[in-house]
């Protein structure tokens, strides 16, 4: 393995680029005042007691949070119907099935967000085609309904083919086995295939609810900007209010907040398979 | 410039070849020639990148980004003057000054033009359809008719904390520069009674499609959009109510930290004639700081002639420019932010 290791060092010196020196200035903005002398640097509380002390940027996270939390939720409810229906299917219809999952993630998501509100507009498609019908126009665009249909819309993929990844790495023979041991399909399905896709559910949440807790695109566009999430907060931060620091701040707030509900998953995760496999005994 | 005709040959002849130019200006803003002309007379190469706001310009420029051209409002420009971000022009190269409006010469930020050559200008109004909204009602209204409820539903308030607080401060009578805390009181609950009776959406380029389609009955809009959308859909209308609104320009700058120098002044000199500022003001629709272009676009058998929105309205006491204030409009951000987010 030593001759490898070699090629790990522009991994490193990628990430140290990337990832660690920009969460270190984000760290360091966090806890300094604002000014632009880069030499007077003032440590202080100030930007976390600002965000604690005013309900409302705690009303807008603890909104964030409920948006993600739904959008997630759904993703899990549609998405693995899809992704089990998918994993069934014959080989040739499988790879047309992942094919169209995967097709719009290939168009920007800003593109298809906009084509949503065309469609979703007062007198967009939607609306047009109830007019045809003598119905009356509904309001669709600048609502929750809009907001979550555009989230759960641009995440739903990642979670679809999480689940489908590890649906098609099961073994069929546990199922065979099951159905020798006299479990009905139901049985199976809630003993054996869903127990086994578990892993594939939790990362899929990961991937779906970390976007979504900090996208602010959507609820702009969707939302007609009335929809404020924490993205569209630490955005404002950034480019309107010119206020680096508390919008450091803010998403060093969202990272503490992100690593703790992927620490709890994972801890879940493995609680679960910990639990299976002593009843299994 | 000693033989046009030779086509590839001279290529390299041209005062600027191989050179580059960095832009920096708003998205949605120039003509569709106006770069592969600028590139095709001077043999440079043009690498435009696009802002959607002033304080994202500032932010990219605080971050060490370096241009040779921004295309920065009023206010903005006042900022990077006093913070000495910019460099003044060398006249001499840019002999088309004289073709700007008179009008747009003596613009306070910059009474003699010594670092700054306007781009654009326009104000702020609302954009209505006739079909919906009586011209008469919007009259005696004003910008308080955005907050008529039966209207609600139907109304497109401008999404940045500038333009909201203009129209509340200018609806109750203050002016838009103001720093008395109890009429930016009065005029955050001004909006907050908006924002809670009126569902109105908060929108800032979308707006332009949005009318064009007829989607809402009222909409705040910048002029030059308006003259767009009243260029597509003969049933909106342009309105600029009698309490005074936001008058602005938009103006060409150098950076201090600019690394083509005589190419920027090139492009600035560029801009001013005839033929580009036209193809300017004709894909963008806003208001040209060419006088020749401003006077035919506008006057009889003009393109822009029978449009409301096209020539801003001037020497109106009333409407005002905006101000560098860095601190009131920190304060108005927060506001802003308060007022869309409470729920």
């Amino acid at each position: 393995m030593r001759p490898f290791r070699k090629m790990a060092y522009p991994y490193v010196v990628w990430v140290a680029l990337m990832i660690v020196a920009p969460m270190l200035l984000t760290t360091i903005y966090a806890f300094t005042t604002r000014g632009n002398d880069v030499k007077t640097i003032n440590f202080t509380f100030a930007n976390f007691a600002r965000f604690f002390s005013d309900p409302i940027f705690l009303d807008v996270l603890r909104r964030s949070l409920w948006v993600a939390l739904i959008t997630t939720a759904l993703c899990v409810l549609l998405g693995y119907p899809a992704a089990y229906i998918i994993a069934r299917a014959n080989p040739r219809r499988k790879i047309l099935l992942v094919l169209l999952v995967t097709a719009p993630t290939w168009i920007n998501m800003l593109v298809r967000t906009y084509a949503w509100m065309g469609i979703l507009q007062d007198n967009g498609l939607i609306n047009t085609f109830l007019a045809l019908f003598g119905l009356q126009p509904l309001k669709l665009l600048h609502t929750d309904f809009a907001v979550i249909l555009g989230m759960v819309y641009n995440f739903i993929p990642f979670m679809i083919l999480q689940i489908y990844t590890s649906l098609t790495k099961m073994d069929p023979s546990y199922l065979e086995a099951a159905n020798d041991l006299g479990a009905d399909k139901v049985m199976a399905f809630l003993k054996v295939t869903l127990p086994l896709s578990v892993p594939g559910i939790i990362s899929g949440i990961t991937l779906v609810f970390l976007p979504a807790v900090s996208s602010f695109f959507i609820p702009k566009l969707l939302g007609g900007g009335q929809y404020v999430l924490i993205g569209n907060v630490i955005e404002n931060q950034f480019l309107t209010s010119g206020n680096w620091n508390f919008g450091s701040a803010l998403s060093l707030i969202m990272m503490v907040i992100i690593m703790l509900s992927m620490y709890i998953t994972r801890k879940l995760d493995r609680d679960e398979s910990r639990e299976d496999g002593g009843r299994r005994l | 410039m000693l033989l046009t005709a030779c086509g590839e040959a001279d290529r390299t002849d041209k005062k600027f070849s191989g050179e580059t130019l960095k832009l920096f200006n708003w998205g949605e803003y120039m003509g569709e020639d106006l770069i592969s002309n600028f590139e095709e007379q001077t043999g440079a190469r043009v690498i435009v990148e696009l802002f959607d706001s002033n304080e994202m310009l500032y932010t990219k420029l605080q971050a060490g980004d370096s241009y040779d051209v921004l295309v920065p409002s009023d206010y903005m420009i006042e900022r990077l003057m006093s913070d000495g971000m910019l460099q003044p022009l060398n006249k001499s190269l840019i002999p088309n000054i004289d073709n700007l409006a008179s009008l747009l010469r003596n613009l306070d930020y910059d009474p003699s033009n010594d670092f700054s050559v306007p781009y654009f200008w326009g104000n702020v109004g609302i954009v209505y359809n006739t079909q919906n909204v009586d011209k008469a009602e919007l009259e005696s209204k004003g910008f308080e008719i955005l907050r008529d409820t039966r209207y609600a539903g139907k109304v497109y308030i401008y999404d940045s904390e500038r333009d909201a607080f203009m129209i509340a401060f200018k609806a109750l009578g203050y002016s838009m520069n103001t720093e008395n805390e109890d009429e930016i009181q009065q005029a955050y609950e001004w909006l907050r009674t908006l924002n809670d009776t009126m569902d109105p959406a908060y929108v800032t380029d979308e707006v332009i499609d949005a009318m064009m389609g007829g989607a809402k009955d009222l909409a705040v809009v910048y002029s030059g959009d308006a003259t767009v959308i009243l260029d597509e859909n003969p049933d909106m209308d342009y309105f600029v109510p009698a309490e005074g609104t936001n008058i602005w320009s938009d103006a060409m700058v150098i950076p201090a930290n600019a690394e083509n120098v005589p190419l920027a002044h090139e492009f600035i000199n560029y801009v001013l004639t005839y033929d580009a500022s036209y193809d300017n003001s004709l894909t963008v629709g806003y208001a040209s700081s060419n006088k020749d272009v401003l006077e035919d676009m506008s006057g009889e058998g003009g393109l822009y002639e029978n449009n409301a929105a096209y020539l801003p309205r001037t020497g109106y006491a009333m409407d005002e420019i905006f101000h560098d204030n860095t601190a009131l409009r920190t304060r108005l951000s927060d506001l802003w932010l308060k007022v869309k987010a409470e729920k």
